[in-house]
């Protein structure tokens, strides 16, 4: 019924413009103008509201940081999203100013140089020195962003060395859950393949395989320590999947037939971002961030980040192999 | 005399060899691809904006893809799938150079049609069938694509992972190997006539920039579809015939697969090694529409010609150099990854210089707001709103935490979509006359622009805080997840965006049909061009210029140009290529 | 009137001389790209895995020198037709044609010889080298059928005397296609040879 009404109300719609722009037509010709041809009113008017338009833009702009700037992510929970989050910020004092500026120029000349027929536009064709200026200073920006980039890259992309303090943990995606499993006592992952997948051995541990035998599991939530590095290897048993955690400022995507790593500290405890978010209900979240069959949007794991004592008790209870 | 009658329709609006109704043809069949992906758009913003509830388009649209007026998850992935698809190479590839390449290659060059009509024939019907084929994959058992219009393997090799993996991913393929011969062919047809076609006189440096940009965007072409569709063959092979070029060690479904040694990776290498130069095939033919309507527009030369092609070329070369910031998270060498920093950011360099010389050419110019302006303008502004956020995401070490969220979302929608959108109704609006031999209305033109650049802001803008805020995307709801619940107004405001750009591209559909039978006739230069299109004469005949073709003895953007007296020069603000230099007047495209 | 211009057989003629080039050699190029996007398909892959070697087949050792024999073969007739001399074109094309067969045949017998020595190109038992090995030679094969076919054409016209010395454009074109297949042949047997076999 619905579709019938809009269907005629459109239709109607159409009729009734069809004849509006027929008698525009019409009048202009009486007058003896070109409908087509943009009266100097028309042209002054579109340029201010261009002009307006920025004003509008960039209110509307002010307005989203103003009300949801408390809704981004809150501080960084990782050693490195520190550095990243700074860099982030910078990167950010330099866009916005650019972007505004930019923009404002552009909104503005149209604003101020709208037709006029007694004005003569210009003859400008070419500046070798200005377009060296424009060509030379982002390239100085961009080599101070580049660096600060690529030192924070180095950094976050290197992999912990075997002999440092850390925990181990592969993290294994699958349609459309994620399974956790800690090294041990023996800081050594047993090995894994899909052949060997069977019964409870839901992600494919190598049983015989003397560093399998105390490892542990974890499902639907894992723990961390606060303060120790956790080096983290990524495996899928079916399609990519991408093993993203927002408030760590860390993201890798799990690969099957391929190992990825991934490494940060933890160094806010769950109970911290707690008090810090003001939110009882927060909670550090593991997602998949890689399209990967019809419930993506629902592959989570929840993260608990507690000092080593209770990391170590919970650590216990886990199953083993 | 009847059957004379069909044979005259069919090869004229059929199998039409003239450059200038393949032109047509390639912008209504774009057009209509575009609207369908716009539809799809709208349909997967309802759900995103009101999670779980019914609606009763969906009903009607989405038939037993929904319950109850609710969408299935695993169609709204086969939504967004062919939204992406279709806007990015059926709207944006073949629907703008498609439309704007054919048209304009012979006309500003100075040449009766193509190199070849046949093969320029050949290539709008392969685009053709490609997009009915398209069209047909969402009818098939199991639905359309649904692995999002990268469709990385194993999710789009194995029905197994999601159904539109089965006959849709088939019929994607297909559709997609046809599209791409189609635009091999255009591509190859728009060199070869840039190069060899063009008038007397029409050196390189008196090329309009959109020739510049067209014949840049067929090189990319000619270069980076052939490596999709090596990639679309690999994959055709592992799908159907048990390869493992891309797949290894999978258990799926209770069961581990035959498929050893493969890698994804490789996949993903190939596909954006077209896949970043597609970027700048949508948008450079835009970029180039755009310098040639804004110098029209603001009568005054574009601001460094030569730089703007330079960083055109820049550009192109590029884009062959970056692909790899589209994988800076698939554990690739970190290396290799700080090389893929640096090369992309360098992009950052010629986009700037673009960006300051649209500004110095409005600056101190006698701008006319016709539509065709007001979205040049828009372009500028989309170009910049975009682009600055690319910095973000080509740095390794922040693309970690905003990679596949809606801040990419929002980047490339406005740096790409918006600008190549933009830029490809500026182009429409100014060449209406060309293209139908009537003027496009104004009024409810700059209504389209008004409607299209607010609503479209409101759409993309706000994606950045949700990215910023962790949202992935391709997600079907974000009300599994407590940390995304304060989010729920900004998707609803989007979504009213969303349903307020539909609408007014309604305004355009009204615009564009009436004018196209109802709109006054048009004059033969009616924006005191300089160019050669313009010279041709307004009712379409196979061959464009009655007797010989004009010779061309300056460069395009002689507007406004005064003598020692500070008089136009020839009385006239503009002064057409076909006007051969004075004594002392030198050309501007050599300095 | 202009319509006349586009329609007459002369223009279009003149067109065809002018672009049948270009167009190959930017056909060409596009060739390149796509062989270029295997073959470094080939290097990634081996980046990632073990790559376990095959031992390359006698017969595509046989089909290099048949194809590059070929290419002088067909050259010589378009020395003969700049010259005008139709009997020796006819033959060369003829001899191109058989040389062109037996590259096929003898490509044939190398897949012969992989499948009887367990290499196949699709299935469980087949690798990922293996599968390069058959697709790669197999899409060489496939852009040669277009040269046989062109040759075909050539045959024909050289017959029917279509080619003079002014005007063989056809003939060139043809023969620029069928150098560039056995320039690619000779890439890709290299590339395979020290790659995968
Ligand atoms: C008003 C018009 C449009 C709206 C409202 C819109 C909205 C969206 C949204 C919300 C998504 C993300 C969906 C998700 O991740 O779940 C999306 C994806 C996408 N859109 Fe648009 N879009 C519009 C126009 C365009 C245009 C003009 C282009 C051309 C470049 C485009 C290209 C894409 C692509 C490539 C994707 C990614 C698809 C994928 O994830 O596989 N869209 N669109
Ligand atoms: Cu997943
Ligand atoms: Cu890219």
């Amino acid at each position: 019924m619905m579709t019938i009404i809009v269907v005629i109300a459109a239709i109607l719609v159409v009729i009734t413009a069809s004849q509006l722009l027929k008698l525009a037509e019409l009048r202009a010709k009486s007058k003896g103008e070109l409908i087509y041809e943009l009266t100097q009113e028309e042209n002054k008017a579109q340029g201010a509201m261009l002009l307006l338009f920025f004003f509008v833009f960039m209110g509307f702009f002010a307005w989203q940081i103003f009300a949801w700037g408390d809704r981004l992510l809150p501080v960084s929970a990782s050693e490195h999203g520190v550095a990243t989050d700074f860099l982030m910020a910078l990167t950010f004092w330099v866009i916005t100013p650019v972007f505004i500026l930019t923009n404002g120029l552009l909104f503005f000349f149209s604003y101020k140089y709208s037709y006029d027929p007694k004005r003569k536009a210009l003859f400008f064709s070419h500046s070798n020195k200005l377009e060296m200026i424009w060509t030379i200073a982002p390239s100085l920006v961009l080599t101070v962003l580049i660096l600060m980039g690529l030192s924070s890259w180095n950094q976050i992309t290197t992999p912990i060395a075997e002999e440092a303090e850390h925990v181990l943990i592969e993290l294994t995606g699958q349609q459309f859950n994620w399974t956790a499993r800690y090294a041990g006592a023996d800081k050594k992952l047993g090995r894994s393949h899909v052949t060997l997948i069977g019964g409870v051995n839901g992600t494919g541990v190598d049983t015989n395989d003397v560093n399998s035998k105390d490892d542990k599991l974890a499902k639907g939530e894992f723990h961390l320590p606060v303060g120790v590095p956790v080096q983290f290897v990524f495996r899928s048993l079916d399609v990519i999947h991408s093993a993203y955690f927002p408030h760590f400022r860390s993201q890798m995507n799990c690969v099957p037939g391929v190992v990825t790593q991934f490494n940060f500290v933890p160094t806010k405890t769950t109970k911290e971002m707690k008090a810090l978010t003001n939110n009882e209900d927060f909670n550090y979240i593991l997602l998949c961030n890689k399209i990967c069959g019809a419930a993506h949007y629902n592959m989570q794991m929840d993260i608990i980040v507690e000092s080593q004592q209770d990391y170590d008790n919970w650590l216990a209870e886990q199953k083993g192999i | 005399m009847s059957t004379h009658h069909t044979k005259d329709f069919l090869f004229t609006y059929i199998f039409s060899t003239d450059h200038k109704m393949i032109s047509k043809q390639f912008l209504i069949t774009g057009f209509l691809m575009g609207f369908v992906g716009l539809i799809m758009s709208t349909l997967f913003r309802l759900q995103l904006g009101w999670p779980g509830e019914s609606f009763e388009v969906v009903e009607l649209l989405m038939g037993s893809w929904q319950e109850d007026g609710v969408m299935a998850p695993d169609k709204y992935l086969s939504l967004v799938t062919m939204h992406g698809t279709i806007m990015v190479f059926f709207l944006l590839t073949a629907g703008l150079s498609g439309t704007f390449s054919n048209l304009l290659i012979p006309l500003q060059i100075g040449a009766r049609d193509m190199a070849s009509g046949f093969m320029n024939m050949l290539s709008y019907w392969f685009f053709f069938i490609s997009s009915v084929i398209m069209l047909c994959s969402l009818f098939v058992e199991g639905g359309a694509a649904s692995a999002g219009w990268t469709i990385y393997p194993p999710l789009s090799a194995l029905p197994q992972a999601i159904p539109g993996s089965g006959a849709g991913m088939t019929l994607w393929l297909i559709a997609m190997s046809i599209f791409i011969v189609s635009s091999l062919i255009g591509s190859l047809n728009y060199i070869v006539t840039v190069l060899n076609m063009r008038t007397k006189g029409m050196s390189m440096t008196r090329l309009p920039l959109t020739i510049w940009a067209f014949f840049l965007t067929a090189i990319l072409g000619v270069l980076s579809f052939p490596v999709l569709l090596s990639a679309a063959l690999l994959l055709t092979f592992d799908r159907s015939f048990g390869t493992s070029f891309f797949l290894s060690d999978i258990y799926i479904g209770g069961q581990v697969l035959d498929h050893t040694g493969g890698s994804p990776i490789l996949f993903e290498h190939l596909f954006w090694f077209l896949g970043h130069p597609e970027v700048y095939i949508v948008l450079l033919p835009a970029l180039g529409i755009t310098s040639e309507v804004i110098s029209t527009m603001t009568r005054k030369p574009i601001f460094g010609y030569r730089a703007m092609i330079g960083s055109m070329m820049a550009i192109s070369f590029l884009s062959f150099i970056v692909w790899g910031h589209h994988m800076f998270l698939t554990g690739m060498n970190p290396f290799l990854g700080s090389v893929f920093t640096f090369t992309t950011l360098l992009i950052a360099i010629p986009s700037a210089v673009k960006v300051f010389n649209y500004l110095t050419t409005l600056w101190k110019g006698n701008i006319k707001f016709t539509p065709a302006t007001l979205f040049s303008i828009g372009l500028v502004s989309t170009f910049i709103t975009g682009g600055v956020t690319g910095l973000v995401l080509g740095n390794s070490a922040l693309d970690i935490n905003v990679h596949d969220t809606y801040f990419v979302i929002g980047h490339f929608h406005i740096v790409m979509g918006l600008s190549a959108i933009f830029g490809m109704f500026a182009g429409v609006y100014h060449w209406f006359p060309k293209l139908f031999g009537r003027m496009i209305n104004n009024k409810l033109g700059s209504l389209h622009f008004w409607i299209t650049i607010v609503s479209s802001y409101g759409v993309f803008f706000p994606m950045h805080f949700l990215g910023l805020a962790g949202v992935p995307r391709r997600y079907y709801t974000f009300s599994e997840f407590p940390m995304f619940e304060n989010m729920v107004d900004i998707n609803e405001l989007i979504s009213v965006f969303a349903i307020a750009a539909m609408i007014g591209q309604l305004v355009f559909f009204f615009n564009f049909v009436y004018s196209a039978f109802r709109g006054p006739k048009a004059p033969m230069n009616p924006w005191k061009s300089n160019t050669l299109e313009w010279t041709t004469p307004v009712e379409h005949f196979h061959g464009n210029w009655y007797g010989d073709i004009p010779t061309v003895h300056r460069w395009p953007y002689d507007y406004s140009k005064v003598d020692a007296n500070g008089e136009f020069v020839y009385g006239e603000d503009f002064i057409p290529q076909t006007t051969p230099l004075g004594d002392n007047e030198k050309d501007g495209g050599e300095h | 009137m202009a319509t006349i211009v586009s329609n007459n057989s002369h223009y279009k003629d003149e067109l065809k001389r002018k672009n049948s080039k270009p167009l190959l050699w930017i056909a060409l190029v596009s060739i390149v790209m796509f062989f270029g996007g295997m073959t470094s398909a080939v290097i990634v892959s081996q980046g990632g895995g073990s790559f376990i070697p095959i031992p390359m087949p006698i017969g595509f050792t046989i089909s290099t020198y048949i194809i590059i024999v070929s290419s002088f073969v067909f050259h010589f007739g378009l020395i003969a037709i700049k010259k005008e001399n139709y009997g020796l074109a006819k033959i060369s094309v003829v001899l191109t044609l058989i040389l062109g067969l037996s590259f096929v045949f003898t490509q044939y017998m190398g897949w012969v010889t992989l499948h009887d020595n367990g290499f196949y190109l699709t299935g469980k038992e087949s690798t990922q080298e293996s599968s390069f090995l058959y697709l790669i030679t197999g899409l060489h094969i496939a852009h040669l059928i277009g040269g046989l076919i062109s040759l075909i054409v050539v045959l024909v016209k050289t017959v029917k005397k279509r080619y003079n010395s002014d005007d063989s454009v056809g003939y060139q074109v043809s023969l620029t296609y069928w150098h560039f297949l056995g320039g690619l042949w000779v890439y890709l047997f290299f590339f395979l040879r020290y790659s995968i076999a």
